[in-house]
């Protein structure tokens, strides 16, 4: 599983603040735990306003390729100015968070990835909001692939997210975001199927265990990245025991050498 | 070559197998090889025992075994002719009782008996006793490892052992009884020399009768 630490974003409020005051050990330590963790790829969402969000962008940029050069930075803005700003600060080519079916964004963050050749996350939504079922968010990916294959993008470099919505409000939802996992494998078997989980459980008890549950399935639908929380320790369990029971994982290395890391199962000295 | 014992026992595949490739090519004498597998292989059997190692690591463990063997095999016969090499230091004739047809427990002895030196065969699963004596006979054991995971096989290993009775041939082969349900009741109503619940204990009883 490729994952994407989501913790870096400036509308979570500790967050914000820390890039408002410029607090660079606070967020270096986001960016190194969220590595060791196995996220080998750092959302970064200054979450500002758009005149400072250039500027915002362009600091994390530095903080956290600094911190974890290793690591993979996502730059997650609606604002193709930020984005850009956080390209050029960039190191190593980053990943751009997100390109969709709404026109500004076509306009303004497509060209960007098609000219620095970037990895890029791809959300079906249309100008007209989220389709409400599978068909018609394949419909709005299917629509932007086009798109990415003509800037010249190979399918490998995009992230498509299938979306969800809370399983809260519509007992249908989880089975919508699952049908269209495997629709997305299906016709374009090269792109990653990446999720946030946090969604599918809003307005529910006992959200992790949803989030446990969620994981699971949509592993099994095609999903071979997420963006999550990689400290959290049951996820990172289940999440390694349903690429092993799916035969992802040759030898059960990757489970087995967990263990043995202390990085699944009970937390030592719990 | 603690290298290459370090690359195996971490089950780095990749890498163990491309150090086995530079020793051989750099002349180093194959039994020396050989012996850092075997150094590896006895800690994955510790790491095993400790619960850190589990049966995946032992089948990774065999397969490694098993491609280093692939690329020894020729400079061992241009060394010291074909058939040479290391002495054989007993054999094993292996199989799972009748009326049970576990085959995991019973591959991974036949596995690690192999590579510590065995010559092995193994007879599969649902052996009936008969079976057992008539190759034992051909193969002249110094050892049978009977295995099963079900208490029902218990009657099934005790009718190979007095078949062996029977055939005179007892007093000749150690015999070892393998399996989840194993314990020490069973071992002697069966009749056994020992009993194992996992295959790397067994490895020490095999080695310890030939004296090694």
């Amino acid at each position: 599983m490729i994952l994407i630490g989501e913790k870096i974003n400036g509308t979570r409020k500790q967050v914000g603040e820390a890039i408002e005051k410029r607090d660079a050990d606070f967020i270096r330590d986001l960016a190194l735990r969220q590595f060791q963790g196995g996220a080998s790829y750092l959302d970064l969402n200054a979450g500002s306003l758009p005149e400072r969000e250039p500027e915002d962008m362009a600091w994390l940029v530095e903080i956290v390729q600094e911190a974890v050069p290793d690591a993979t930075l996502c730059l997650d803005s609606p604002n193709h100015k930020a984005l850009r700003a956080g390209i050029q600060k960039a190191a190593k080519t980053p990943m751009l968070n997100s390109l969709s079916g709404e026109q500004f964004r076509v306009d303004g963050v497509l060209p960007l990835a098609c000219e620095f050749g970037t990895e890029l996350i791809i959300l079906p939504i249309s100008d007209s909001g989220i389709p409400g079922d599978a068909a018609g968010r394949l419909a709005v990916v299917r629509r932007l692939v086009e798109m990415t294959r003509k800037g010249g993008l190979p399918d490998e470099k995009l992230f498509v997210d299938p979306l969800v919505m809370a399983i809260s409000t519509g007992v249908e939802n989880g089975n919508i975001t699952f049908e269209t996992c495997r629709k997305i494998s299906e016709e374009f078997p090269r792109v990653h199927i990446t999720c946030g989980l946090s969604n599918i459980s809003f307005g529910m008890p006992l959200r992790s265990i949803l989030n446990q549950a969620f994981l699971v399935l949509g592993i099994q639908a095609g999903m071979d990245s997420a963006i999550l929380d990689p400290e959290r320790r049951e996820l990172r369990g289940m999440m390694m025991a349903a690429e092993t029971l799916l035969g992802k994982d040759r030898h059960c290395m990757n489970f087995n050498r967990a263990f043995r890391a202390g990085k699944i199962g009970p937390a030592k000295g719990a | 070559m603690q290298e290459l014992v370090n690359a195996i026992v971490e089950m780095m595949e990749n890498d163990a197998l491309a150090l086995t490739k530079k020793y051989l090519e750099a002349g180093t004498p194959p039994m020396q090889i050989v012996d850092a597998y075997k150094e590896a292989l006895k800690i994955i059997g510790q790491r095993f025992e400790q619960g850190t190692y589990f049966v995946p690591e032992l089948i990774l463990a065999g397969e490694m075994m098993n491609a280093a063997s692939d690329l020894i095999k020729p400079y061992i016969s241009a060394e010291e002719g074909k058939g040479g090499g290391s002495a054989k230091v007993g054999r094993f004739l292996l199989g799972t009782v009748e009326g049970d047809i576990h085959d995991i427990g019973k591959g991974m002895a036949g596995m690690l008996m192999d590579i510590n030196g065995f010559e092995v065969k193994d007879l599969g699963v649902d052996v009936p006793a008969k079976r057992f004596i008539e190759e034992a006979r051909q193969f002249q054991p110094d050892i049978i490892g009977l295995s099963g995971l079900l208490t029902l096989s218990y009657d099934s290993m005790k009718q190979v052992v007095e078949a062996l009775k029977e055939a005179g041939m007892r007093d000749k082969v150690k015999v070892i009884i393998g399996g989840g349900q194993m314990d020490e009741h069973a071992c002697q109503y069966v009749g056994a020399d020992a009993w194992v619940t996992d295959a790397v204990a067994g490895i020490k009883y095999a080695l310890g009768w030939m004296g090694k």
